[in-house]
């Protein structure tokens, strides 16, 4: 919103203020003011939220008061228009840099340092290995790329934090991670931070290749518990070097109403690729990897649904994971499916998908929700209906529909992924609405 | 042995100790170690990385009255581009019954909160607009 308001202040030459609620404001004015757009634009926090409500409520807001000033609403827009500008409102120029973070903090007792950890939330409150310089000189030997060669600049909430190879080692000791993790790591850091929205966006990580045997990751039973050491600190590496290059914290620039907990772990496992059904490729091939190669993937989303219980012969296995999809919002047609190797061999052998490619051509073809349940969706209202005022297709269409009407709206089966991982124990699978990223080598990492 | 070759040999930066000088009051009383030993004074590397300040941009002058001004209203589209209308609605109502002569007019933007609208931008300035409303968003 800040973005906007400044654009035409500075193209329009006229006042521009914002209305949002009081969390926004908050972040708006502060961390967004400080690290991202530099002018400090006027607010008025107004109650929320506004989906939905009757006009009686929309009208309460305008008569009501302001959420932080405690003025009448009103009166605080129009103070925001009119009251003079102050001297910080007059501030042109770049600013005298921040302090500079030093290399290495002031020595400290352990205990102490802990506190410190977690009150700055450098941590994911769990109990860290603490950086000393001596661990993080022994991680970075697990790379022959320069500490300080920057891999990405980190820029999601403001701050253009440079992420660098040494700081990626930091948190990877944080993480527990051991130096032979640490090319997967820095693949993982390409892709930092994880998901932050005002919604509980979280992440899944899967590996890919050789690496998984050779580091041990787990793909079979209990792949996505807390089984396993490399699952955990691979993981755990990237809910931490997000947390600390991209400044991440709560109520001053992470703003999820819920969160997930799955940011704890971003769901981080191998595919069971020795387990898949001839035919099947392993998802960095699906993606023009060779084989041999190792890499690393990651996915963005909300939710996972379970099957909770095994497959039914009257009720094909395909049938049940499609009314589950049909569930979710379908924003970018994404959806993941994670399945054990025994779904996977009767969905080949029972059900004839000779490959994971027709399988999500299927679910493509035959996933349905209604019109109102689809665009009773906020982030779709957010993302697909511009796309439908522009006039583009299928999204115009749609919007004239009625309420009941039926649409597809996995329009695109390479949105769709398929990801063999379990023990076979049980013919157990999850459905959820991750989008999945282009996969990164972890081979140029080491 | 001077300070400073005191810290080396327990294994500090000087340099480190020169911008905390209550550590290092703290630190000449106990025993550092590299390896963390419970209730020694230990050194850590720091996580965090320096934020990179924006750049200051000063604020438009407000203006000195509402009466007879044409107000711009941007509809971010927040959770839908129907979600805050009646919310619209109201703020209009309201700035007519207080200010003479006022006339205000909402734009949906066209690509929601997230995207561009370089359309608006051009409208806003045609449409000689003396100030604009953003909102809303939660």
């Amino acid at each position: 919103m800040s973005r906007w308001a400044k654009q035409i202040q500075m193209q329009c030459k006229i006042p521009a203020i914002g209305i949002a609620s009081s969390n926004i404001v908050h972040y708006a004015t502060g961390y967004v003011a400080k690290y991202q757009n530099g002018m400090p634009i006027r607010y008025v926090s107004v109650p929320f939220p506004f989906t939905g409500q009757p006009r009686a409520v929309d009208v309460g807001y305008v008569t009501g008061k302001g959420m932080l000033s405690g003025r009448p609403l009103m009166t605080a827009v129009v103070a925001a228009l009119t009251d003079p500008l102050t001297a910080d409102e007059k501030i042109s120029g770049t600013p005298p840099e921040e302090s500079i973070e030093p290399r290495l903090l002031p020595p400290d007792t352990e205990d102490n340092l802990r506190v410190m950890f977690d009150e700055k939330e450098w941590t994911d409150f769990n109990t860290i290995i603490l950086p000393t310089e001596k661990r993080v000189t022994e991680m970075l030997k697990g790379t022959s790329h320069k500490p300080d060669e920057v891999i990405k600049t980190i820029n999601i909430t403001g701050g253009a934090r440079p992420l660098t190879v040494e700081k990626v080692a930091v948190s990877a000791v944080m993480a527990g991670a051991s130096p032979e993790h640490f090319p997967v790591i820095l693949a993982l850091a390409t892709q930092a931070p994880f998901g932050n929205s005002t919604s509980s966006l979280a992440n899944m990580v899967i590996i890919s290749g050789p690496i998984r045997d050779k580091l041990k990751f787990n793909c079979g039973t209990n792949a996505m518990g807390p089984y396993n050491r490399s699952n955990a600190v691979v993981g755990r590496a990237f809910t931490i070097m997000s947390k600390t290059a991209g400044d991440l914290r709560n109520n001053v620039n992470a703003w999820e109403t819920l969160g997930n907990t799955a940011q704890y772990n971003n769901m981080c496992y191998g595919e069971n690729e020795a387990a898949l059904p001839e035919g099947w490729q392993p998802l960095h091939v699906q993606m023009g990897f060779k084989p041999t190669e190792n890499v690393i993937t990651v996915g963005t989303g909300w939710s996972a649904i379970a099957s909770v219980g095994a497959s039914q012969s009257i009720y094909p296995t395909h049938y049940l994971m499609r009314d589950y999809i049909s569930s979710f919002c379908a924003s970018g047609s994404a959806a993941t499916v994670v399945i054990d190797p025994t779904v996977a061999g009767l969905l080949k052998d029972t059900h004839g998908f000779q490959t994971k490619e027709q399988l999500s051509e299927w679910f493509s073809q035959n996933i349905q929700k209604t019109a109102g349940s689809y665009w009773g969706n906020g982030v779709i209202q957010s993302t697909a209906v511009p796309l439908a005022l522009q006039g583009l297709e299928p999204y115009a269409s749609w919007r004239k529909l009625p309420d009941d009407a039926l649409i597809k709206p996995f329009t695109n089966p390479r949105a769709i992924h398929v990801i063999v991982a379990g023990g076979g124990v049980q013919t157990m699978w999850f459905v959820t609405d991750y989008g999945i990223r282009r996969g990164v080598s972890i081979d140029e990492w080491m | 042995m001077d300070r400073r070759k005191v810290l080396r040999f327990l294994g500090i930066s000087p340099a480190v100790l020169a911008g905390f000088p209550a550590s290092a009051e703290k630190t000449r009383a106990r025993v550092a170690s590299s390896d963390g030993n419970a209730g020694d004074l230990i050194t850590v590397m720091n996580p965090a990385i320096a934020g990179k300040l924006a750049d200051r941009v000063p604020l438009v002058p407000p203006l000195d009255t509402l009466n007879g001004k044409f107000i711009y209203m941007v509809n971010l589209s927040w959770e839908g581009p129907d979600a805050a209308n009646y919310f619209y609605e109201a703020m209009t109502e309201w700035l007519q019954q207080h200010y003479t002569g006022l006339t205000t007019k909402v734009k949906v933007t066209a690509e929601g909160m997230f995207g561009a609208d370089p359309g608006l931008l051009k409208d806003i300035t045609a449409s000689g607009a003396a100030a604009a409303i953003v909102g809303v968003a939660g």
